[in-house]
Formats: C-alpha cells, structure tokens, sequence
C-alpha cells in the first residue's frame, strides 16, 4: 500500500493520523531560544495562550532533512512507496527538506514521491486526507499521484483574519502587504493563489466576512469535501459552521485546528475555509 | 614562503568552529537584512543553528581521519538544518564529505576540490536553483579557490584567501541578480552568511584567532543606489516630515520675512532668502498643495520640487508593500489629514494626493497620482464633490483605463475602498464600490462662518454646525459635541452596525473621548471606532454603515 506523509502544516489532527494512516513530521517553532516541535512539544491552547501574551513573536521553520530522512527510513522498512505531500514550497522550506530526505535514501528500494501542494493548512489537510483515502482504497503509486494533482489544482482556500498584525510580524504577507497595519478595525481576508496568500479584501464585521466566504463556497460546484480551520474557538467558527450546514447540506464539514505552525501568522481569532471541488 | 599546511580532521572541524564563531556575531545583521526567499528575518539564526548542529556531531568524532569528519559533519547539518538556508548548508556539507571521502588528510588542492563538489551537490539540492543567493556565492568562491589551487596547490592559506575574496564580490553583486533584494536595498543575506564562515575558516588557516575577538565580521553592501538601509538614513540633521518642498518664487513686492513666518506654520524645516523680486523657499510639510497655493497668490512658481521624505526612510516592510503593489487595478485617493491619508494608505490606496474641502487639488496633481501608481487601470475616489470633475478630466489625459468612483465624502471613500475585491475586474469593483459608498451616511462637523437660517435651523456665526451627506444642515448647537449628538439623533442610526468618528486637527483628545463615551453609552449595540484623521476644516468625520 503506498504510504502517505505530510508535515504539520496540513494540520491534520492526531486522530485523522491514525485513522487514515498518515505519518505527519512536525514543524520546529521557536519562541527565542526554546525549540519546540509542533504538535508534539506543545499545544494549540498552550501556544496561542503564548503568542497572544508574550512579547517575543514566535518563528517557525522548517523540519530538518533529516528528520523526513528518518521518518522516510522507518517506513520503507515495510513500504516500498511513499507519498509525501507539504507546504507550498513559496511559503516554506519544507519541500526542499523533504527532497533532501529522499535523496538520503536513495539507491534503496523504496520510491519516494514528494509534492509541492500549494496550499498550506486545511488546504493541505483536505489533499493530503484525498490521498490517503485514495491509498487505502488499494490505489496504485500513478493513481494516487492522479488523486494528489487534481486535488491540488481544485482545493480552494479562503481564509478571515481577526487581525494582520501576526502575518506582518512573520514577514509572511506577500501580496497582502498592501493592507498592512490597517488603522481601522477591519479583518482581512485572504485568498491563496498559485501557492501565495493573496489579498482579497477587508470586511468592517463578522457577518460581512463570514458572507465572503460563503461567497467562495457558492461561487464552486460539486464541492466534495470542506475543511473548516479556526486557531481559537469564536462565534465565527459556530456562525461559519452552521452558514455551511444550509449552504451545503450534504457535506459534513472537517473541523481542523490551526496549528502553530500556520497560527504564527493567522493569530487568534482566525477562520479559514477550504474547499475540494470535482 | 611557500606555507604548505596539511589538513586533518580535528582541523577541518576548528576551521569550522571559527566559522562559526564569526558567523554567530553576524546573526543578528544577517537577520536584519533577509527579504528572500521569505522576509522573515531569521536566515542568521537558521545558518547558526546549523552550524551549531555540525559542530555537536563533529565533537563526537574521535578519528583524526578527515572523511570521517567530514561525514560527520555532514549527519550534523542534515538533521539540524534549519529553515532554506539550513537546507542548502546540508548540501554544501554534504558535498564536501563527498570531496574528501577516503582521504586521510587535505592540502590546498583537496580543498579547493572539495568546494567544488559542495558546490555542486548544494545546486542539486534544491528545487528551483535560484541566482543571487548563497548558492551563486558558493559557486563564485569555489570557483575562486579552484583557480588560486591551479597556480598553487599547496597554499591552503592563500586558496581560502582567494576563496573568501570572491564570497565577498559575490554577496556585492547579488542584488544585481536577484531584485527582491535591489528594490530592498540589501544584499542576500545566506550568501553574506557564506562569506562570514569562509572568512571565520580563513582567521583560523592564518592563526588570527585572537584577532577576531575584538571585531565583528563586515557586513557587505551592494554600493547600489537605495542601499539606505545599510548604510545609514541620510545624515541630514533635518527632521524627516512628509515632503520636501522646494521653489523659486517671483512677484512684486515679495516680504521674505512674511513668508517665512507664514510657512513655519505650515511645516518644519523652514528656510526662507531672497529679496522682493525672488524668494527662495524650502520646507518640510505634510501639505505641499497649502504651500503652492499660498505661493502661487504671491507671484509666479519656478524649479519646483515636491519630494515624499517617507521614501528615503523606508522601512522592510514598506518596502514589502511596494513591491506587493503591482496589482492590476490601483487606488487613488484625494485626502488630507495626516490620520485619513494613514487610513487610506492602510485600506490599500496606491497613491494619495494632498486635498479636500476648500483645497482642491489640481488635474495635474491628481494625473501625476494616476500615472505614478503601477497599475494599468486606476480607480480615483475623489472624496469631495468639488474634485469631481477635475478627476474626471483625468481620464483622458492618460493611456490608462481611470474610472471615477465618485465619492462625495471621506467615509464614502473609505466605505468603496473596503468594498475592493482584489480579485474582481474593474467593472465588478466599480459596481461594489458605487453600491457600498451609496450605503454609508456621512455626518461632518465645521463651525459657521456667519449668521443664517437653513430650513428653519438658526445659525450663529460660530456655532458648530452638523452636515448630513456634504448637503443638507442637520443640527446647530454652541458645543461641539452637542451637535454631533443632535445629528445623529435626527439623521437615525437605526441601520448603521458600525459608528466611526475620524477626530480632526481643531479637536482636543479629552473632548474627542468625551462623545465617544457618550455614543457608546446611547447605542450600546453600535460598534463605535473612533479614529485619529487629523483633517483640516471638520472636528468630526463621523461615518454611519
């Protein structure tokens, strides 16, 4: 069966891990000098309890290539084909880790496939959850491939900030910069595009911006799964949740956590809707 | 003398300690100058962290064997890599095991070609190899080495010597190929992280240890224009305040002094020299069109200069923004009030021309805003109705597509500006922003300039006086902030969910706080903003969405 990876990034919960059997190598963030690895070393609570109240603004990097190297390594013990799906590499090192990884095993009898997704968060998670369902349907290397690049091409994500002030701090605003330090109490909202957050405007209240992201969800047909992330928990989250329920009854939407990794930049408060479409 | 030095492996591994040595007092330079491939100001932390971890692994090692060292150091930055830069110090690493795998020891020949095969293996590494980074630093370097070694190849000395000349040429020219880093004015900062460890090598090759203690490793500047950051702001003693403004005036009768004590209340920075023919004036003020229009009732203008002094402090992330702004469809915005012009900034407006209620700026002005913004099609938001029709006379003196959307007031502009969809067409975003401007009501508080009676309200010379939409008088009362609240009473905040108040220049804070106390207390359900716009004219903007 080939087996899927991804890094901590797709926020894909420990519980979703298990059940689909995806081994996910976790991000390093770093408040001063304590390293810690996310997910594993720290909680969401703990860190956004942290990223809210103290003063040194956490970094993020990437896992080492040795550290996809060893996680490659336990698992070509009783695989001989890997999937492993990460960050945009536009947004992160990542990728480049991961083929430093695969390189470390190379001559050995496992196949290793690393994708660049271009998506980031419950982006991520939704293609990397297509993947493994795919995988454990007893596909081929070639169809989950398929799987992965036309989840790629079709997952949507929109993304509402309570604030930018954590994006800008983390040099992570791209194209959105040009909203940068908005003086009005305004929440932004982000588009990823081509792999890069986009900026796709402002909203003076909630309610505006949850209609914006709605938006997306009724702008695209035959949606096949919806992944909702929120960093803490709000109104928004609940509002945005049941918005979804008479907007698109068939679907159950996944309630993934922001994890660190991606919370660096969202802040609290943030919510952001991810979408799979056929 | 020919030095001739053998390397081993505990010496490859002190070359490196110094290395990282050096490179750990660069850190925080490093830090400051990193815009590529992520401006997160971290790439000298990253490099160290990896160094820290090659050097861990290499002080396990008990052989004195240069390729176990080496291999050993290799592991160490593989698992410790950090962040891009950390990456491609794996690779660099791991080429230069593979230069010295099965040797004993190296001279300057082994060295230079193990560079070289660092060199390579850290381009292989990489996804999308891109110039003007470490990357082309450790090739130019190597390059360097392996030239010196042809000559020489016994003199490891003068090989690193070569080598670190070149990391530094290198890091120079980087900007030249990558423009991220022109337009930031810095040059890469893995490759300057590049040129201190190989600089660090070098001070050890030398016997320099000693000497390092006391100095810190250059940080290299690319001597292109728009370096400022590196090399320091300007060393003007002046205040850095909104725009330089310079001109020749000539009339009749000019009164130097009159002037002068005219302008310094209009700006800093005052100097004012000629006689009643010609005056020479220069000032630094956040309104050049108050200055020009008082001049120009003077005499005639000549060798007139406006300069925006923001942009010679730019800071990263404004940087940042102006590279971000490239976007296809740009803003324009006709604003005064140092606070309004930041909010307009801050909502996204590419460009801002000095103006508004009795100062309207000219077509020329508002075209030059037009054609400075780098978008080929430009929404104006005039912001007052008498600009706009000197905006509409911009559309065809310019090759770009303007489209007027023709906001009335302040918070008109502001209500069309965060309607903008950025990933909408013109015409969607036309309509957006016309329907949300037409959906906020704008209550503006001036004084009376004389005695009147408008649809039975009385009016005394003096009173403050609340206007509904730029049209219609609302209320009159002797206090300011009783004005504001008769209006709103009248005009009906029913619909608004949000209450902004944009608090003018003629206000004092305490009376601002007063009001705004006072609106949160009779609609506890409104979300009421009160916002510094330090306009001219109006001691309230109040916006009603």
């Amino acid at each position: 069966m080939v087996k899927i990876v991804t890094d901590s990034g797709s926020d894909i919960t420990p519980e979703l891990a298990r059940e689909l059997d995806i081994a996910v190598v976790p991000l390093y963030l770093a408040f001063g000098e304590k390293t810690y690895r996310d997910g594993v070393d720290i909680s969401a609570d703990e860190f956004y309890a942290r990223l809210v109240n103290e003063h040194v603004h956490p970094t993020t990097s990437a896992p080492s290539p040795g550290d996809f190297a060893s996680v490659y390594r336990e698992l070509a013990a009783d695989n001989d084909e890997i999937i492993s799906i990460h960050i945009s590499k536009k947004l992160s090192a990542t990728y480049d880790a991961a083929l430093g990884g695969k390189e470390q095993l190379a001559g050995t009898k496992c196949r290793i496939e690393v994708v660049d997704s271009q998506s980031v968060t419950t982006g991520l998670g939704l293609i990397v959850i297509a993947a493994a369902q795919a995988a454990a349907r007893g596909s081929s290397l070639k169809q989950v491939l398929e799987v992965v690049q036309k989840a790629t091409r079709q997952v949507r994500l929109v993304g509402l900030l309570d604030t930018l002030r954590y994006l800008a701090k983390g040099g992570r605003l791209g194209k959105a910069a040009s909203l940068l330090g908005a003086m009005l109490n305004v929440k932004a909202l982000l588009i990823l595009k081509d792999g890069e957050i986009h900026p796709l405007g402002v909203v003076r209240t909630l309610e505006k911006g949850l209609d914006r992201l709605c938006e997306s969800a009724r702008a695209m047909t035959d949606i096949q799964d919806v992944g909702l992330g929120y960093s803490t928990p709000t109104d928004g989250l609940q509002k945005l949740a049941e918005r979804l329920r008479s907007l698109l009854p068939h679907i159950h939407p996944r309630v993934l956590r922001i994890g660190p990794a991606l919370g660096v930049h969202g802040g609290p408060g943030a919510l952001i809707l991810a979408l799979r479409g056929e | 003398m020919k030095q001739s030095i053998v390397c081993d492996g505990e010496q490859l591994r002190d070359m490196f300690a110094a290395g990282s040595a050096w490179l750990e007092k660069s850190v925080p330079d490093i830090n400051a100058i990193n815009v590529f491939p992520v401006p997160d100001g971290d790439t000298g932390t990253n490099m160290f962290l990896t160094m820290c971890a090659v050097m861990e692994e290499a002080d396990r090692v008990a052989d004195r064997n240069v390729a176990a060292m080496a291999r050993a150091m290799a592991q160490g930055a593989l698992m410790g890599a950090r962040g891009n830069s950390g990456v491609i110090l794996s690779q660099f690493f791991r080429g230069l095991a593979r230069g010295v795998d099965g040797k004993e020891s190296i001279n300057g020949g082994d060295w230079a070609a193990a560079l070289n095969e660092a060199s390579r293996t850290a381009y292989k590494g990489l996804s999308q190899p891109v110039e003007g980074t470490m990357l082309t630093v450790i090739r130019e370097a190597a390059k360097a080495a392996e030239e010196a070694a042809a000559t020489n190849p016994e003199d490891i000395i003068s090989i690193t010597e070569a080598a670190v000349k070149a990391a530094k040429e290198s890091v120079a020219r980087t900007p030249l190929l990558l423009p991220v880093l022109r337009e930031a004015g810095v040059v890469d900062a893995g490759g300057q992280g590049i040129y201190v460890l190989l600089e660090g090598v070098l001070y050890y090759l030398k016997g320099e240890l000693e000497g390092m203690k006391y100095r810190r490793p250059e940080l290299v500047t690319s001597g292109l224009a728009g370096s400022a950051i590196i090399s320091g702001i300007s060393d003007e003693t002046e205040e850095a305040y909104g725009y330089c403004t310079n001109f020749l005036l000539e009339g009749n009768k000019l009164n130097p002094d009159r002037i002068r004590r005219r302008l310094e209340r209009k700006g800093k920075s005052v100097v004012v020299v000629g006689d009643e023919n010609t005056v020479r004036v220069h000032i630094h003020t956040y309104d050049p069109g108050g200055v020009i229009r008082y001049a120009t009732s003077l005499g005639t203008l000549h060798q007139l200069q406006i300069q925006n002094m923001d942009d010679q402090h730019v800071s990263f992330l404004e940087m940042q923004q102006e590279r971000a702004s490239k976007l296809e469809i740009g803003i324009v915005a006709v604003v005064s009030g140092e606070g309004l012009i930041e909010v307009f900034r801050s909502l996204g407006a590419a460009a801002i021309v000095p103006g508004g209620q009795t100062m309207n700026p000219s077509v020329e002005e508002i075209l030059r805003a037009v054609e400075s913004v780098p978008s080929p099609r430009v929404i104006v938001l005039p912001n007052n109705k008498n600009i706009v029709p000197a905006a509409t006379q911009v559309q065809s003196l310019t090759s770009k597509e303007v489209v007027v959307v023709p906001s009335k007031t302040i918070p008109q502009g502001v209500a069309a500006l965060i309607a903008f969809n950025y990933e909408g067409t013109l015409e969607e975003n036309v309509r957006a922003m016309e329907a949300a401007m037409c959906a906020v009501k704008t209550v503006e508080i001036t004084h009376a300039v004389r005695n009147t009676q408008i649809k039975g309200v009385k009016v005394k010379e003096g009173q403050a006086i609340a206007i509904l939409d730029d049209s219609d008088l609302v209320a009159a009362a002797d206090d300011v902030n009783e004005a504001l609240l008769e209006a709103l009473e009248r005009v009906g905040v029913e619909s608004a969910e949000v209450i902004t108040l944009y608090h003018g220049n003629g206000i004092e804070i305490s009376k601002t706080e007063q009001v705004v106390a006072e609106l949160r207390n009779r609609y506890p359900e409104k979300q009421i903003e009160s916002v510094f716009g330090g306009q001219p004219h109006y001691y309230y903007i109040v916006s009603l969405e």
